[in-house]
């Protein structure tokens, strides 16, 4: 009992991280209809930019997440506006291709700059654990990656609730004609949505940086899990994403410890399938045509 | 017609020369490069087939590549089933996955294809590393005893050069051309080609868009395995990320874009940039290039790091490729010579 | 019996009654009009009757034949075949090659198909510009090259989707002379179009949609004298 508890509770608070990457990358899709395949190697970025700053700063990576959040979130508007912004009206597969060119400039000047050595970022609290009673211990890291990532969730639906912009944003995202009849400048909104986008990603990576190995190709299995969790929650919706990645954490949490780590991500993909197979619009069903 | 003559003489003298240069050229390195080139060329076509006329872009061929890779090995390799029988094996194997991902997602709109193909892909190369026993895990399969090929009693060849490759390679190509040919002149073709421009106008026009989306898939998906099954038994060694590796996948879209989707020609092209392009890299032929010319001092930091880096660049070189494409010359540079030549026409070409 | 049975079809989305209990028949050789204003449901009836979407609620019969939400290549093998409100070309294929692909329903031959679709090219009077990518044609020529497309299926039944949409009086023109040429043809039509002086000229009944109901159906004189239809184009009565 104790250890199926330990395995959901892991699953959870990786979970939280896994929303984080799931609603940055719906809110792309949202706003833009665009696929944005490079998302993972974004969140990439955010590792790297995280471990600079420890080991140049010591800046310890979760209050760093202050410095790189408003970084990544530059990083992505400037890719907006400089890339994707011109195949906003292309082709479907031409966007794709673009962002998965964009992606794999990304890994490899990472690896050219970095080498492709696996880097360590250890706190002094990396391997601690929290004893939550039960027989049941937390990583310590985990659990306040999950907080965080609770904060800024919770920061970012008061955001797409009650602020302008966010409303703006629900706005284009729904439909962008309309929105943009009604004045709403769709241009920023993009510029925006993926500047956001970029910066959950980027803060994802931050938050995961002191549990996980870095390195320039961890990106490309993020970017896969990132779209499982935006179909599976249905693309275009934030609480859809949210559920998403939580479901996924706790999958993946639960697969490596009933089946074998080894195993996990296979499950992972083939659950994709089969939401493919059986529910293609999702959990929250926003189907568009 | 003259016009046509002139194709088909230039054609005929291509092929005549291409069958003649084992004879000529005896530096192995030579013919490895053609190889290379030949096995670029089959990868280009079978993807264009789905991707180019189709309009279906698949990021995770590395799949079909891949199972035909692992197939003819793992059969050769454990129980010494002939290449040339074990590749009908991997042929098999990839239309079941074909088949499994397109009823999945061909009924579907969207970009699901995309991302399922990129998941089908990974499940491979993560099934290939733990299936241990079967495949050998991460380690790989290292085969490079080809048993003779013989007729009757007659061995046609021990594999021991480079030429017998050569030539396999080339009916690859052959093959792969012929296939796509076949295609545009055919009712699949247009019917191909209709769903890529506008897949409801096709539907309202009495197509069945998922049977000959699956039929583009398993042409494709065969295709791809007989290079996969080729590129094992060239090299002797598979392992999961060189053959089931996403940056295969990207590799094989690669050669489509920058030559030109849904042309024949376009994924020839591609080859003729990309493969001396990455091995130039690979082999550090630029750095001492540079180097040679006086640009860059070897013993420099930068001509360090040119040379320590350079070979590992050319994925890099691939994802600035592609951007440049995408935003300047979106229909590959088969595209780009067509609207030269339209211009000058003022009529389809 | 008629060729096409309309009856009490709905389509929901959502909460949404795009088309709410339309019920009538098209007999064959006749030309039908269905006006109605912007957002009437006349489009979305195209679409439930020919398997873009299925219908919420009711039947559509073709020939005797439930088709109630049949795949669009299966309507269009069984000889009911559409063009669009947007034009939708095949862009990069020249336009007999566009002609051909309609043409492929009826036949696995390329030669044949080529045949057929000259035919229907010369039809629509656009022999010049067999060769010419679709891509690059006006307006006009595209709303042309669709209905030549359309007729190369060998089609029992036309629907037509604003075919005279943002074209000029003469190209408006054309292809009333297309349509009634059509009809002597001995082909069946449905026609949506906004045009009330073309509609009146070549239909010989029109029915009506508001809000997605069926307002009234008759004949031409009927249904421009009837005061209903009137005030839901004007939203008033007119003398």
């Amino acid at each position: 009992m104790a250890v199926f508890l330990q395995s959901l509770i892991s699953g959870i608070l990786i979970g939280g991280v896994y929303a984080l990457i799931g609603i940055g990358l719906t809110l792309i899709f949202g706003v833009m209809r665009v696929i944005n395949f490079a998302h993972g190697d974004i969140l990439m970025v955010g590792m790297y930019l995280t471990y600079m700053i420890f080991t140049m700063l010591g800046i310890d990576p979760f209050v760093s997440v202050l410095i790189t959040f408003p970084l990544m979130f530059l990083f992505g508007g400037a890719l907006q506006k400089v890339f994707i912004n011109r195949v906003l009206d292309a082709l479907a597969q031409n966007q794709i291709l673009l962002t998965i060119g964009l992606g794999l400039i990304m890994s490899n000047t990472v690896m050219l700059i970095f080498t492709s050595d696996y880097k360590i970022l250890s706190t002094s609290y990396s391997s601690a654990t929290i004893k939550v009673g039960g027989g049941v211990s937390v990583s310590t890291p985990l659990l306040i990656s999950f907080l965080i990532t609770a904060a800024i969730t919770a920061a970012l639906y008061w955001f797409l609730l009650k602020t302008d912009t966010g409303q703006a944003i629900r706005a284009t995202a729904q439909d962008r004609d309309a929105a943009q009849l009604m004045g709403i400048n769709v241009k920023r909104m993009s510029i925006i949505a993926f500047g956001l986008g970029s910066a959950l990603a980027g803060t994802a990576g931050a938050l995961i940086s002191p549990t996980y190995y870095i390195f320039p190709q961890v990106g490309s299995v993020f970017t896969l899990k990132a779209f499982v969790i935006t179909v599976l929650g249905g693309m275009g919706s934030v609480v859809g994403a949210t559920l998403g990645g939580v479901l996924i954490g706790i999958t993946e949490s639960m697969s490596a410890v009933y089946i074998s780590s080894g195993w996990k991500d296979v499950v992972v993909f083939v659950l994709f399938l089969l939401v493919l197979l059986f529910k293609p619009s999702g959990l929250m069903g926003k189907s568009r045509t | 017609m003259n016009k046509t003559i002139l194709k088909s003489a230039f054609i005929v003298l291509l092929l005549a020369g291409l069958l003649l240069i084992p004879r000529y050229v005896e530096s192995p390195y030579a013919l490895h490069m053609m190889i290379l080139l030949f096995m670029s060329v089959a990868q280009g076509q079978s993807w264009n087939i789905l991707g180019g006329y189709a309009g279906q872009h698949s990021v995770g061929h590395a799949a079909y590549f891949g199972v035909g890779a692992y197939t003819t090995m793992m059969l050769m390799h454990s129980k010494g089933v002939v290449p040339w029988v074990g590749v009908w094996a991997g042929m098999a194997a990839v239309v079941v996955v074909a088949l499994i991902i397109g009823s999945i997602c061909f009924r579907l709109r969207g970009p699901y294809f995309v991302l399922a193909s990129i998941a089908v892909a990974e499940i491979m190369r993560l099934s290939a590393i733990n299936l241990t026993p079967l495949t050998n895990g991460a380690e790989g399969i290292l085969a490079t005893e080809i048993p003779a090929f013989k007729i009757g009693a007659t061995v046609v060849t021990d594999f021991v050069t480079k030429v017998p490759f050569y030539y396999i390679g080339l009916f690859l190509v052959l093959l792969t051309l012929a296939v796509t040919y076949w295609v545009q002149h055919s009712k699949l073709g247009y019917f191909f080609q209709a769903i890529r421009e506008d897949q409801d106008a096709a539907h309202s026009l009495g197509i069945n868009i998922a049977l000959y989306k699956n039929i583009g898939l398993v042409i494709s998906a065969v295709l791809t395995s007989l290079a996969g099954s080729f590129y094992g038994i060239y090299v002797g060694f598979v392992d999961p990320p060189t053959v089931l590796g996403l940056d295969v996948s990207v590799q094989i879209m690669l050669i489509c874009i920058i030559g030109g989707m849904g042309t024949i020609w376009g994924p020839v092209l591609g080859s003729l940039i990309l493969v001396p392009l990455s091995e130039a890299l690979r082999s550090n032929m630029v750095t001492d290039l540079l180097v040679k010319i006086g640009m860059v001092n070897a013993d420099s930091k930068i001509g360090i790091f040119l040379k320590e880096n350079l070979s590992h660049a050319h994925v890099l070189l691939y994802g600035i490729l592609v951007v440049l494409v995408i935003l300047f010359m979106p229909d590959g540079l088969m595209g780009f010579v067509k609207k030269l030549a339209a211009r000058r026409n003022r009529e389809a070409v | 019996m008629a060729i096409l049975e309309i009856k009490n079809v709905s389509k929901f989305f959502g909460g949404l009654a795009a088309n709410s209990d339309v019920s009538f028949d098209v007999h064959e050789g006749m030309i039908m009009g269905l006006i109605g204003p912007n957002g009437a449901g006349k489009t979305t009836l195209f679409n439930c009757i020919t398997g873009y979407y299925p219908p919420s609620k009711g039947d559509v019969i073709f020939n005797g034949r439930k088709l109630n939400g049949l795949d669009p290549d299966k309507v269009c093998m069984l000889g009911m075949v559409r063009t669009w409100q947007k034009v939708r070309p095949l862009a990069k294929l020249s336009v007999v090659d566009n002609v051909m692909v309609g043409a492929l329903a009826r036949t696995g031959s390329l030669k044949v198909a080529r045949e057929m679709a000259m035919e229907q090219i010369k039809v629509v009077r656009m022999e010049h510009r067999t060769n010419f990518l679709a891509g690059g044609l006006p307006i006009g020529e595209r709303k042309k090259l669709e209905v030549a497309r359309a007729l190369a299926t060998q089609p029992k039944i036309l629907l037509l989707d604003e075919v005279m949409g943002g074209l000029n009086p003469a190209e408006s023109e054309e292809i009333i002379q297309l349509i009634l040429d059509i009809k002597q043809r001995g082909l069946t039509q449905m026609v949506i179009e906004h045009d009330m002086k073309a509609i009146m000229r070549i239909s010989d009944r029109i029915v009506v949609l508001t809000s997605g109901e069926k307002l009234t159906e008759g004949s031409p004189q009927e249904v421009v004298s009837n005061p209903d239809v009137i005030s839901a184009y004007l939203g008033e009565p007119h003398a």
